[in-house]
């Protein structure tokens, strides 16, 4: 396995996730838009934040409107993270490993980014956008369910594994942070209670956790349930513990694992320790912090050991 | 009926689908039959899958065009190019002949220098060579081979008579998408395939990598053969791409490989550094090695042209194998194969004039307008002068050109190219195409693909087949009627899978 290609396989795993959740995010937020009445509308504001692209943002459009965010997010080759840059980078990274991935995997990348390059215009109507929005999310369980079946498990998987698992890990931290933080701090306690639960079940469904968290926890939907949940489940595809511990399921198959295996025990420990209770009240947003932090570290190690010799 | 084989104006050239208006020759009678069969707007519907499926395949090339890199969907026509294998096998024969006579020629070059003193090859014409590489004399690579790969160009003049145009040894591209297209085939006319006996070509890729791994330094062991390429930016990355995943190789980059203090090569893997036995480089010579040639060059690996030379690793093709490839050395490729081999050459050169000859250099100044002037190393069609198409400032631009530097140039009676049928918007028109073989030496056999790959120039009476320039391609079949498959009428076979589609038990479909 080359080290560029072992790069290359690791960050098209990143790319694609980025650009699923990207889409999973919108749409879950237009709905949420649906249901809160009209005077205690946040608007699009938290979107730009959750990917954390506001300064760019603000160099390219002057107001969060609908229009201007959705645009930024999905279609504008200017942001680097929209989804049509990651499809478009996942594809220029697969032209240069194509022959580690079969090549239907080319061919249905391909189909998806021309799809949202041709179609993009129609998702800024709100009429078209989750149709849209679906066939993108499609398209990636698709070509996952095609490298997870077709592709020899051999060491790039793992690469790929580890790209996709950060990622995944990354995105579930930004949403819990952004979802979670003052969204309602002008709203009294009264007006707020009844729209509590709806905020925190937008953080399980921009996840496809909703149903998976129903089954698992069995109590009404709470801060703090949804965050052990997102945080802490260790059977939860896209809980921060899982993608930790798949990460370090691959390090057997990795040579000169220790460093990457002790970051990785580091930031599992971080998120293990966690008092949720108490960082609901207060810290929450530092603590979210540390474990992007720690998620940086597993990068850097793997970087280090793999990708710069 | 959709297509009218009376109304296709087939006289003006030679066609390779037809000896006169609505009589097809013999190799092509099914193909033409069966297209004859088709309603235009079955016509229509093919031409839209092959477009679909060449889009959805990604079967691109890129183009550098107004200082940056465009992909561009392969240009592909759906009509075939049929040969019949009688008439191919000739050429076949011709073409190994042809690849064994460089060869030599390349390793006399590097060696005793022979031709030359013998004066068959003129002294003069290699000390001008841009293309010979002083740091490979005295070499001898494996088995004598430095042309392991050879795309010979070949066209057909009005009489019908096949020449070779120009043999390309440096990194001749296109078997790609020779391959590809009779993928795009088999999905847009599979009827065809049940009816028709068309040789298979994708042999190709196991050919190739045998051919690759026969080099190899080390003996015994299973050779670690990688693919070098100049990266994404270059218009056959596609190609490089491709043929690493169909031989299971490693596409590596110049920067993924080093070269030890032990003369030999090594990639940067995961595991550390890997040794490396047989590169084939799809990066000229002067790209290859920083040390050796261009110091500024920033896609070759220190130290390449050592290891080589210390016999520690093989590259493929040799560097220094382009002297052979040069458009004058081309003239006196006839004389190679009766110096080397005492045949006479099977397939003829195109006539060429030599302008470092004062006499013929005089014809060519005169028949500016009637010749094709092409300098000694261009490729890709780029620098050439079509007299019936110039501008008089080109000719008298031209002229400055060849009397400033005779030996770079030569000229080529403007050559009445065969034509085929090709669905253009005007309709189904003749239009002029070339044929690109690959041939592959080893040293104990030599192999040539099935045919080849058919370039065809989209553009009305254009004779530039070059994809960069606006052309275009076609399957190419090489047709075998003495074993022909059991008879069906196509027309039988068409209307059978309609009528499963209606009863709505076939599996067929549409393609």
């Amino acid at each position: 396995m080359l080290s560029r290609v072992a790069d290359n396989l690791y960050w098209f795993g990143r790319y694609l996730q980025r650009a699923e959740n990207t889409a999973r995010v919108v749409n879950v937020h237009a709905n949420l838009l649906l249901d809160l009445p009209r005077k205690v509308q946040f608007g699009w504001t938290p979107l730009v934040e959750i990917f954390g692209s506001h300064s760019s943002f603000h160099e390219h459009y002057n107001e969060y409107s609908e229009a201007n965010v959705v645009r930024w997010l999905l279609l504008d080759a200017q942001n680097s993270g929209s989804i049509l840059s990651s499809l478009n980078s996942a594809r220029e990274i697969l032209r240069t490993t194509r022959e580690h991935m079969q090549r239907e995997v080319w061919e249905k990348l391909n189909d998806l980014y021309f799809f949202v390059q041709e179609r993009g215009e129609t998702a800024l109507t709100r009429s078209k956008r989750q149709e849209f929005l679906s066939r993108i999310i499609d398209g990636i369980q698709l070509i996952y369910g095609m490298l997870v079946s077709n592709m020899s498990h051999d060491v790039g998987f793992q690469f790929l594994r580890i790209g996709t698992n950060l990622e995944q890990a990354d995105m579930t931290t930004r949403i819990i942070d952004v979802r979670s933080s003052d969204l309602f701090s002008t709203m009294s306690f009264e007006d707020l209670l009844p729209f509590q639960n709806i905020q925190w079940m937008s953080v399980l469904r921009s996840l496809t956790a909703y149903q998976m968290y129903r089954r698992h926890v069995r109590i009404r939907v709470t801060g703090a349930s949804v965050l052990r949940f997102l945080l802490q489940n260790r059977e939860f595809p896209r809980s921060v513990t899982y993608c930790l511990n798949s990460i370090a399921t691959t390090l057997p198959q990795l040579p000169n694992n220790r460093p990457i295996e002790r970051a990785v025990d580091r930031t599992r420990a971080l998120v293990h320790d966690a008092n949720l209770e108490k960082l609901l009240e207060a810290g929450l947003h530092d603590f979210v912090d540390e474990v992007q932090i720690g998620l940086g570290e597993v990068h850097a190690a793997v970087s280090e050991a793999y990708f710069r010799l | 009926m959709a297509i009218d084989w009376q109304q296709y104006r087939c006289e003006e050239f030679h066609d390779e689908l037809f000896k006169a208006p609505a009589q097809p020759r013999a190799a092509a009678k099914q193909l033409t039959d069966y297209l004859d069969s088709l309603s235009t707007a079955d016509l229509a519907e093919r031409r839209l899958a092959a477009e679909l499926a060449i889009k959805v395949m990604g079967v691109t090339f890129t183009v550098y065009t107004e200082g940056r890199n465009v992909d561009r969907a392969w240009p592909f026509d759906i009509i075939p190019r049929v040969i019949d294998r009688r008439e191919w096998e000739k050429t076949e024969a011709g073409l190994k002949q042809r690849a064994a006579a460089l060869n030599l020629f390349i390793q006399d070059l590097y060696g005793e220098q022979k031709i030359i003193k013998d004066k068959i090859f003129p002294a003069e014409v290699l000390a001008d060579s841009v293309n010979f590489r002083p740091q490979c004399k005295g070499m001898t690579p494996p088995n004598g081979i430095w042309a392991h790969i050879c795309g010979s160009d070949l066209v057909r003049g009005g009489d019908g008579t096949v020449y070779v145009l120009e043999d390309n040894l440096r990194v001749p591209s296109g078997v790609s998408y020779m391959l590809e297209n009779r993928l795009v085939t088999k999905r847009v006319f599979p009827e065809l395939f049940e009816t028709t006996n068309i040789l298979p070509i994708d042999d190709y890729p196991t050919q190739l990598f045998d051919t690759l791994a026969a080099m190899s330094p080390r003996q015994g062991d299973e050779p670690n053969v990688v693919l070098l390429t100049p990266g994404i930016y270059n218009s056959a990355y596609f190609e490089h791409c491709w043929l690493a995943q169909q031989m299971g190789i490693e596409l590596v980059e110049g920067p993924d490989l080093t070269v030890g203090d032990d003369d030999c090569v090594y990639m940067r893997t995961i595991y550390g550094p890997r040794r490396v036995d047989v590169i084939y480089r799809r990066i000229d010579d002067l790209f290859l090695d920083p040390e050796a040639f261009n110091p500024d060059s920033m896609l070759g690996t220190k130290g390449l042209m050592r290891a080589w030379l210390k016999g520690k690793v093989a590259l493929v093709n040799a560097p220094g194998a382009g002297v052979a490839d040069d458009k004058v050395v081309y003239t006196f490729v006839p004389a190679m194969i009766k110096y080397y081999l005492g045949e006479e050459p099977i397939l003829p050169n195109v006539p060429s004039y030599l302008c470092m000859d004062p006499k013929q250099r005089k014809y060519v100044i005169e028949h500016l307008d009637e010749l094709v002037v092409k300098p000694a190393n261009e490729s890709g069609g780029y620098g050439m002068l079509i007299g019936p198409r110039s501008t008089k400032a080109e000719r008298e631009k031209f002229k400055k050109l060849i009397e400033a530097n005779p030996r770079n140039y030569m000229a080529q009676p403007t050559l009445a190219l065969s034509t085929a049928p090709t669905i253009t918007d005007e309709g189904i028109e003749p239009r002029h195409l070339d044929l690109r073989p690959f041939i592959l030496s080893r040293g104990d056999s030599t192999y040539v693909t099935t045919g080849g790959l058919t370039r065809v120039a989209m553009v009305k009476g254009s004779l530039v087949v070059n994809s960069s320039q606006g052309g275009g391609s076609k399957d190419t079949w090489i047709v075998d009627l003495e074993n022909d498959m059991d008879p069906k009428s196509l027309i039988q076979i068409q209307s059978q899978s309609q009528s499963h589609k209606k009863n709505g038990n076939g599996n067929g479909g549409k393609a």
